[in-house]
């Protein structure tokens, strides 16, 4: 027993020890990557890219449920994104409340027969609107599908552009967000076959008609800890992992793709729970196995501010539903790991995403059963176990200033000193007891998982329209 | 006596722990004072910069016509780039007049001698701002110093020095361009090059005839690309010798090219490309079939509402529904197509125009037609969908319409 205590005890660390290695090599890998970046963006200059004459024409597409609050606001902030060829797709899956109508007497909605072809599947369509106000806007009302994945596949069915945003209804775009993500797909059309763009947090952030107007840290703890957490996730995580062309995930919140690529895996699965990260992993599965070149990039300045949960509930059910989806897309997944065919996916980015992502909390919790029940046994090295809380505790914060540093040399959106002061504040806080509750959330949403809980459950957000109460 | 750093790293590996701990701090420590010390520097940069804006925006007229010495601001570095990111913002807002009186001062002031010379020495992001610069400035001196860069080794120069040669927009730009790509093979992507040479050649399209006979593909295929942008009627006859091109690209560019020339010899070339083998050929020839706004073409768009396409089948119907005169008898010979996707094709082109109403009232109207075939019309228009096939069948088809087809 005190044996498989003491192997525990140090797997644990040398667990913990690699998984911050690999952090502390994505962040130094961020870090070369965005200073190049910020240089080359002075060579893109927005107005010269507006007026490019073949640019290409992109569909957003919106789903939205049960929005009524906030879809008008919303749609008015998507059709006011600065693009010269824009068309939007709103999705209204099934919603329970006057989402349709709201849209209706806003922007003047009439029947059409646009182009729709059930390529993917979808719950029934009950109809096609076009806006008398704006002809870029079209709405397709369809039956409830119980998941985002069927509503952005009814989008996809009505789409005719070369390439496709998607979008969360309740986000907020910057006005220039679909010049600057395109800016990778312009410069090689061909190889560049997905975008990813970054998805910030809005919550405290000041906002008018859909516009956002001052960038604010949140008040609550909670939600300060998460701006740090998608600072890292993004700046440091994605940026590396896109740098060698291993990006994973394209958040669901603002991410562009090519169409067509994107019906020949058959658009979104339906039933799946991590609807971007799945469809991700099957364009790499799909571009390896017909041994065609491509790249993934994520860009750092296209920016989608979206609300994160603000109550550790909300946050709970977020996080356990996250996990859910790491666990039901790397299980099918599994026939790709290290085979040869699927080249740094299949022996790199999918193995550390099962060792370092899906397996987390299980080696983690693990760990702190094993230390409490090794205290309690008095066979726990005093000193091992002070020296490691310490070294975690010092090498994590580390990560986390350093994604407050790359958005400080990079982009720079939190200009109040209060909110820097405060960011950095949290980096030291976050560790405990947040971190250890975290684990507890994902090993929760495994365990729903394996007992046969795959249903997609939507958050509840406060919308649009709350956020200009902040 | 040793230091705390000697002690540290004397101890030994047992305390490789301990070192690691110290230095995770001082990480912390120094990332801390990075980020704190950067935003308090940047503070006061800004302050600066801004009140210089400030102090140089109230004397831009007398700066910018010389007044003011160029010495007085050009040997400080603060002013220099506070000044010529002016220059090149108002350059890139503004109309001819005052393009020329600011390209006027750049060269007066000798920065575009200046940023030539950085886009010839300097290597690396350097380059790419001062070629950046000189595409802002649209001087035509800076066009062999943006050739140059055409032939950096550098894919992130390459494209800089292309989109500068774009914003030229000048043919000169162009002939560089075609002339680099000729000689060096296609070494920049696609459409970044379609994007430049369509700026540079709207002008004179003749430019790009003799790389396009000789060119080989892939190169080929971009100018084809460009070519069908950019055709103006005085190519007309050229565009013809392409419209049995091996390349499809090319084929697709007669097609496109061919909407701006005369009705009589774009009609024959435009309908035999309609059937094409290759979808975007025939998507382009019905698109410029409708263009040409001439009834000869009608029953070329109907062949086109049935095919295997749909963004043929919607073009053709876009290009249907634009002949307004004769929407009744082009309706029913769309019925008479037998053709549901070609149907709903035409309905949606037609509410998308808004003139569902207007067909309606000349269904309405319409002395031409019997009382049963204007009903059978108009149940097709109101449902959406085709009559069985018996009802099809024995209808007949009017004369009207099947001179259409």
């Amino acid at each position: 027993m005190i044996q498989i205590l003491h192997i525990s005890n140090h797997t644990l660390f040398w667990y913990y020890l690699l998984s911050n290695l690999a952090y502390l090599a994505m962040l130094i890998i961020a870090v070369k990557t965005s200073a190049r970046h910020q240089r080359r963006l002075g060579s893109h200059r927005l107005s010269w890219i507006r007026e490019t004459p073949l640019i290409p024409p992109i569909a957003i597409i919106a789903p939205a449920h049960n929005e009524e609050r906030s879809i008008c606001v919303a749609v008015r902030n998507l059709l006011d994104l600065d693009y010269p060829e824009l068309e939007l797709i709103v999705v209204n899956d099934g919603s329970e409340d006057c989402t349709l109508a709201v849209m209706q007497k806003e922007f003047h909605l009439r029947p059409v027969r646009a182009i729709y072809v059930p390529e993917m599947k979808s719950a029934r369509v009950r109809g096609l609107y076009r806006s008398d106000v704006d002809a870029r806007l079209l709405v397709v009302d369809k039956e409830a599908g119980g998941s985002k994945a069927d509503a952005v596949n009814a989008g996809l069915n009505a789409l005719t552009s070369p390439y496709v945003c998607i979008v969360d209804s309740d986000s907020v775009l910057e006005r220039d967000a679909l010049l600057r993500i395109m800016v990778p797909i312009l410069e090689n059309p061909k190889r560049v076959i997905a975008v990813g763009g970054i998805v910030r947090v809005l919550n405290g952030s000041e906002i008018k008609d859909g516009q956002l107007q001052r960038v604010r840290l949140p008040r609550k703890s909670i939600e300060v800890i998460q701006v740090i957490e998608y600072l890292r996730a993004f700046l440091i995580g994605r940026e590396a992992w896109a740098q060698g062309n291993m990006l994973m995930i394209i958040s669901g919140a603002f991410g562009v793709f090519r169409s067509d690529l994107v019906r020949s895996v058959g658009g979104y699965r339906s039933r799946a729970i991590g609807e971007d990260f799945d469809l991700v992993t099957r364009l790499h599965r799909y571009m390896r196995e017909q041994k065609l070149d491509y790249e993934i990039r994520f860009v750092p300045d296209p920016m989608c501010w979206t609300e994160v949960p603000s109550d550790l509930k909300s946050l709970g059910r977020q996080r356990a539903r996250w996990q859910k989806g790491l666990l039901d897309v790397l299980w099918p997944s599994r026939n790709m790991l290290f085979r040869v065919r699927y080249g740094r996916i299949g022996s790199f980015a999918l193995p550390y995403l099962w060792l370092f992502e899906l397996f987390a909390p299980v080696v983690e919790i693990t760990g702190l059963v094993t230390i409490i029940l090794a205290a309690c046994l008095g066979v726990l090295s005093g000193a091992f176990f002070s020296q490691f809380l310490i070294f975690g505790y010092a090498f994590a914060t580390v990560i986390s200033i350093g994604s407050v540093l790359q958005e400080e040399i990079t982009y720079k959106r939190y200009n109040d000193w209060q909110d820097v002061v405060r960011l950095l504040g949290y980096c030291f806080f976050e560790h405990f007891p947040y971190r250890q509750m975290h684990m507890f959330w994902r090993l929760q949403g495994m365990w729903e998982y394996l007992r046969g809980d795959h249903a997609w459950k939507p958050l509840k957000r406060k919308g649009l329209a709350s956020a200009r109460a902040h | 006596m040793a230091s705390i750093f000697e002690k540290l790293w004397n101890l030994g590996p047992a305390a490789f722990i301990l070192k690691a701990i110290v230095a995770a701090f001082i990480a912390n420590a120094m990332l801390l004072a990075f980020i704190l010390f950067r935003r308090a520097y940047r503070k006061r940069y800004f302050t600066r910069r801004d009140k210089r804006v400030f102090e140089l925006r109230q004397n831009w007229d007398a700066l910018i016509s010389g007044k003011v010495p160029y010495t007085e601001w050009r040997n400080k570095t603060l002013d220099l780039q506070i000044v010529e990111a002016m220059a090149l913002d108002a350059l890139e807002a503004s109309g001819p007049e005052e393009s020329a009186r600011l390209l006027k001062f750049l060269r007066n002031s000798g920065l575009i001698e200046k940023r030539i010379c950085e886009a010839r020495q300097f290597t690396g992001w350097r380059r790419l701002q001062a070629l950046v610069a000189l595409g802002c400035t649209r001087a035509p001196e800076g066009i062999s110093a943006l050739a140059e860069g055409l032939r950096d080794g550098d894919i992130e120069v390459r494209l800089a020095a292309l989109r500068g040669l774009g914003r030229m927009a000048s043919p000169q730009a162009g002939e560089e361009i075609l002339a680099s790509v000729a000689e060096m093979g296609l070494c920049i992507p696609a459409l970044p090059l379609q994007n430049a040479l369509i700026q540079c050649t709207a002008e004179r399209p003749q430019i790009l005839l003799p790389y396009i006979r000789h060119a080989e593909s892939p190169f080929r295929e971009v100018l084809g690309r460009v070519l069908g942008e950019v055709a103006t009627p005085s190519l007309g006859p050229d565009l013809l010798q392409f419209a049995e091109d091996e390349i499809d690209e090319l084929r697709a560019a007669a097609a496109r090219g061919l909407s701006h020339t005369k009705v009589e010899l774009a009609l024959d070339v435009l309908s035999e490309l309609g059937h094409d083998p290759t979808w975007f050929v025939r998507l382009r020839a019905i698109v410029s079939l409708g263009k040409l706004s001439d009834r000869r073409t009608i029953p070329t768009l109907l062949r086109g509402l049935t095919d295997a396409n749909r963004l043929v089948r919607f073009r053709a119907a876009e290009g249907l529904v634009a002949f307004k005169t004769e929407m009744g008898p082009i309706f029913a010979a769309v019925i008479a197509t037998r053709d549901r996707y070609g149907l709903h094709a035409y309905l949606t082109a037609l509410e998308n125009a808004h003139l569902r109403g207007m067909l309606e009232e000349e269904l309405q109207a319409s002395t031409n037609i019997s009382e049963k075939e204007k009903g059978h019309l108009q149940s097709v228009l109101m449902t959406g969908a085709l009559p069985t096939e018996d009802a099809a069948m024995t209808a007949e088809i009017p004369e009207h319409v099947a001179a259409l087809r």
